[in-house]
This record gives C-alpha cells, sequence and structure tokens, in this order.
C-alpha cells in the first residue's frame, strides 16, 4: 500500500493540469493532445476493470468501441438524432455484448478467454464492412458537424472539459474498486477463482458484472470519439490495434492501479503524436517511419513486462518505498 | 449436520469415490484417512460443491446442497480449505482474510475489523501486511485456515493442513485445529500424519479406492485389520504417538 496516497495525490495533478491547460493555451494542437490522452486514458480504465481488477484480459475491447462509435454516428448521421442517444444505444448493446462476452469469461480462461474476444471484434467488424445498407459499409460513416451539446458539435475547449469529466468518472470508478466489497471480491477473483468461491464468492456473476460495466464504459467512450474525431470506419473502430492499445496503456502504466491507464495514455499518446509529427517531416524523404511507433511500441512493451512487470506505477510505489526507508 | 447418501463420483471409467454414506455432528471433530489416490480430496470436493457426484444426495443442516455451486454451499456455512494451497498472492495476508469476512460482514470496515481478530487467532498478526505469496509453507497453511474461518462457518473441511511441516510448526497447527474446534466449529480432516490424527479426531473414517472400508474411534481404526493391511502396514502404537 506504500505510495499510495502519493498516487492520489499524482492523480489530483494529472487532472488539474488538464483542466487548467486551456486556460493557458489555446493552440488546439495541444487542446487535441490532452483531449486524446483523457479519452484513451478513460478508455484504458475502462478495459482496465475488466483486465486489471477482475483478471480477465480481454485483446477485443475494440468490439465496444466500436459499437458506441457506430451507434453515435448512425444516430446523427443516418437518423439526423442526436448522438446521446446514440450513445445510450450504443451502451445498452454493449450491455448485451458484454453480458457475452462475460459468459464466455465463464468458459475459457486466459489465453483462450483473450482470443475468443479478438474473434468477437473481428466478427463485427466483417458485419459492419458487409452490411452496406446499414452501416455504408466500409467505405465509413462521416459524422455531421451541428454545433451544440445535444448535437455534440463542440469547441475544442469544450470537449476537453467533457472529456476530463468521463475521466474522472472512470478513474472513480476504478477507486471504487480498490475500496469496496465488490472490489475486494473481483480482486480475490483475479487471484484464485477456487479460493474465492470457497469463500462465497457468486465469481462467474462478478466476472460477468465487470466485464459489463467494462464494456458500457468503452462503448460510450466510443460515441464521444467518433463525435469528436467526424468519422467512422469499420476497418479502425474494430480494429485489434485499438484493443491492444487499451490494453497496452494499461499494463505500462500498471495494471489494476487506478492512475496506471492514464499514465499509460500519457506516455503512449505524447510518444505517438511526437512520432507522427516526426515521420511527415521525413515525408519527403520517404515514409519510412510511419510504422516507427508500432516498433516503439513493441520495444516498450517488452521491457516493461521484462523489468517492471507492474509497470510505471510499479516502479514509482518501489521508489518512494526503498526513500521512506531511506529517511526511516 | 452433514449427511452424506450413498454418494458416487467418476471421473470416465474411474470411480473416484464409490457409494460413500457418513453421518456427521454438530460439534464432530472426523478423520479421514486412506492411502493416495483413496479419493478424500475428491470426496471433499463433492461436498463443498466443486464437483457434482452422479450418485447420492449430499445434505447439510436439512438442505440438499448436492450440485450447488461452491460459493452457495460456503454461504450456508460449509467451507473448506486446499491442500494446493491457493493463497490470493499478490495480497496482503490482511486482505486474504479480509475477503473472507466480506462473505458475512458487507460493510469493509467490519470484515477488516473481523479479519484482524482472525489472523490474530491463527498466529498471522505479524504477518498481517505481508504478502501471501511471501509466506513460507507453514504459515500459507494457517492462512488457508484463517481466510476459511473468515466466512464463520460452521462445518470446515481441513484438507492436509499439516502436510510439509516441521515437528515445530506441527504442534502449532495442532493447537489452531483445537482452538477452532473448541470455538464451535464442526471439523472434517483429511491427514496422512497419523500421530496427529490420532490425537485430534474424535472418529476416523478410512477410504480406499473410493470406498469407506472402515469408521470407529481411533483406537478401534488402528487395530482394524482392513486399515492396516490397506494403509497402516503395521498396527499404530497409539502409546508412542
Amino acid at each position: 500500500m506504500t505510495g499510495l496516497g502519493a498516487e492520489r495525490w499524482a492523480a489530483i495533478a494529472l487532472f488539474a493540469a488538464a483542466a487548467v491547460t486551456p486556460l493557458v493555451v489555446r493552440d488546439t494542437y495541444i487542446l487535441d493532445s490532452v483531449i486524446l490522452i483523457l479519452l484513451w486514458g478513460a478508455l484504458s480504465a475502462a478495459w482496465n476493470i475488466a483486465g486489471g481488477y477482475a483478471g480477465q484480459v480481454s485483446l477485443g475491447h475494440a468490439a465496444f468501441f466500436g459499437i458506441g462509435a457506430y451507434a453515435a454516428a448512425l444516430m446523427s448521421a443516418r437518423y439526423g438524432r442526436s448522438p446521446w442517444l446514440g450513445l445510450a444505444a450504443g451502451v445498452l448493446l454493449s450491455l448485451g455484448a458484454g453480458a457475452m462476452i462475460g459468459y464466455l469469461s465463464n468458459r475459457l480462461r486466459g489465453p483462450y478467454f483473450a482470443l475468443s474476444t479478438i474473434a468477437f471484434a473481428e466478427v463485427l467488424k466483417i458485419v459492419a464492412s458487409r452490411w452496406r445498407g446499414f452501416t455504408a459499409g466500409s467505405e465509413g460513416v462521416p459524422v455531421p458537424f451541428r454545433p451544440g451539446f445535444w448535437t455534440l458539435g463542440l469547441s475544442h475547449v469544450a470537449w476537453l472539459y467533457l472529456v476530463l469529466v468521463v475521466a474522472l468518472l472512470a478513474y472513480g470508478l476504478q477507486v471504487y474498486l480498490e475500496r469496496s466489497r465488490v472490489g475486494y471480491q473481483l480482486a480475490g477473483v483475479r487471484e484464485d477463482e477456487d479460493a474465492a468461491e470457497a469463500l462465497g464468492i457468486a465469481t462467474r456473476r462478478r466476472k460477468v458484472q465487470a466485464v459489463v460495466v467494462s464494456a458500457a464504459l468503452t462503448s460510450a467512450c466510443g460515441s464521444m470519439w467518433a463525435q469528436y474525431v467526424g468519422f467512422v470506419d469499420p476497418s479502425h473502430v474494430f480494429s485489434i490495434d485499438l484493443s491492444v492499445r487499451f490494453a497496452l496503456n494499461a499494463i505500462i502504466g500498471g495494471m489494476g492501479t487506478a492512475l496506471g491507464p492514464f499514465v499509460g495514455s500519457v506516455f503512449i499518446t505524447s510518444l505517438e503524436t511526437y512520432l507522427r509529427s516526426i515521420s511527415s517531416w521525413f515525408s519527403g524523404v520517404g515514409t519510412g517511419f510511419t510504422g516507427i511507433y508500432l516498433i516503439i511500441y513493441g520495444v516498450v512493451l517488452i521491457l516493461i513486462v521484462r523489468f517492471a512487470p507492474e509497470g510505471m506505477i510499479g516502479i514509482a510505489a518501489r521508489l518512494f518505498a526503498r526513500r521512506a526507508r531511506a529517511h526511516a | 449436520m452433514l449427511t452424506l447418501e450413498s454418494v458416487t463420483k467418476r471421473f470416465g471409467g474411474l470411480t473416484a469415490v464409490r457409494a460413500v454414506s457418513l453421518e456427521v455432528r454438530a460439534g464432530d471433530l472426523l478423520g479421514i484417512i486412506g492411502p493416495n489416490g483413496a479419493g478424500k480430496t475428491t470426496l471433499f470436493n463433492v461436498i463443498s460443491g466443486y464437483y457434482r457426484p452422479e450418485e447420492g444426495r449430499v445434505r447439510f443442516e436439512g438442505h440438499d446442497v448436492t450440485g450447488l455451486p461452491a460459493h452457495a454451499i460456503s454461504r450456508l456455512g460449509l467451507t473448506r480449505t486446499f491442500q494446493i494451497v491457493k493463497p490470493f498472492g499478490n495480497l496482503s495476508v490482511a486482505d486474504n482474510v479480509m475477503i473472507g469476512a466480506l462473505t458475512r460482514l458487507p460493510r469493509v470496515r467490519d470484515a477488516r475489523i473481523e479479519a484482524e481478530r482472525v489472523t490474530a487467532l491463527c498466529g498471522l498478526g505479524p504477518h498481517a501486511q505481508a504478502r501471501a505469496r511471501a509466506l513460507p509453507i507453514a504459515l500459507r497453511k494457517r492462512l488457508e485456515v484463517a481466510r476459511a474461518l473468515a466466512t464463520r462457518p460452521r462445518l470446515l473441511l481441513l484438507d492436509e493442513v499439516m502436510a510439509g511441516l516441521n515437528p515445530a510448526e506441527l504442534t502449532g497447527i495442532v493447537d489452531l485445529v483445537r482452538r477452532v474446534h473448541a470455538e464451535g466449529v464442526t471439523l472434517i480432516v483429511i491427514e496422512h500424519i497419523m500421530a496427529a490424527m490420532m490425537r485430534l479426531a474424535q472418529r476416523i473414517v478410512m477410504l480406499h479406492h473410493g470406498e469407506k472400508i472402515a469408521e470407529g474411534t481411533p483406537q478401534a481404526i488402528a487395530h482394524d485389520r482392513r486399515v492396516i493391511d490397506a494403509y497402516l502396514g503395521e498396527e499404530f502404537n497409539l502409546a508412542e504417538a
């Protein structure tokens, strides 16, 4: 538990820094970076609820992200209704899909569960690509920009605060899981299901609950992302790249910690933005740099898993513990 | 309190437990012995809800618990420990025990207090903040007992909590088992260490090839021809034990 107080302060500092950014800078490039850091952080936090706290490591969370993205985009583009309604519809669909995936987690464990979640997202990708009459197929859906809160046509500053609220909600949900009965029981399920059963914990129901909440939050974030970016296409929103990204942020930052997904998101999102900007400088020379962030992803992941399996939060906690001992 | 009516558990062609009937009364301390593969742990798995028996019924305090999931049986007041210990390795000893206590006490604060009491009772007080996976085996066995005890069971199944311990540790855990029994928990104990079993149990059941071949007081069991042939090898001298 050492360093937990410090983690809370670090979280406050991080979210406060995000909140004051629009007061200090007006540069849309920077605002855009902060919005994406918060949104990817919230998405990783959503993943973390199932993967980190309940131990159900999914590599198919893009399924829920895509459901949310399409629900919002189609609701505004096809039916001319508020994307908030789409968000709600997406959440409802994802509750159902989450229950299905949660049920799978009771049948398949570890890597078999992860593989089945990948398959689930792939199936949805194919459906969205082929069902042209409804989803417009692989061409994708451009989301019309209609200014206003109800239509989610917002300025960068408004987006930042909206996404900040979502991030705080995701963070708060995780903190709740660290302190509540449900959270402790999920930790028991993650550590050893048989032992948890012997202690009277309905492990199957708890796992389904965790995956369902995780799915609903992922879907809501997916809806917001669609409105923010303004374009949805199946090969991106249902891609394994996205699923891996949700997991990766949490793993690099620290699985099963509340701040971990956000720390991971700060690191990965800034790195990616930076490398993309470099690769555009070099675009005259060639496109050799376009894929380089994937290589760096891989290297960072290997280093983290090898040297700091508890992620950056784990490293920080260890440093704090060492310093506390040195002072004692 | 617990009644087994001709319980049979098969795995494919292998009958691990064959037509075992058993009666356990409140306050009993029943021992189960038998060679490796006799079906002792399988019987525990059937009673505690990890396996569903092919035939027979398991009744606990008037409830037919045959085929109920393990967590439901645990909530009724019947739980168990595991021969191969299953600590929540990344959590502290205190949190391990508290997760057990949360079953009866939904509020984290109450469960924390109850866990402190049980942790101290089981002699784990000084290790409360240690990570479970960092504990030596003797303390992990104690943690198994502590965690199960925190659910406030009326019937507790102890699966080889003494295996692999040195004589000093053994004395400690025998004392702990006695203390748990004295608190009013009915116990069924699987154990290979005959000396400890003879001193602890009021009654012993012998399993062999999945069948109950003998049942009686420790004295009677120690002189039973079938038990000697199948398991002990020679008469067990109580005076030496």
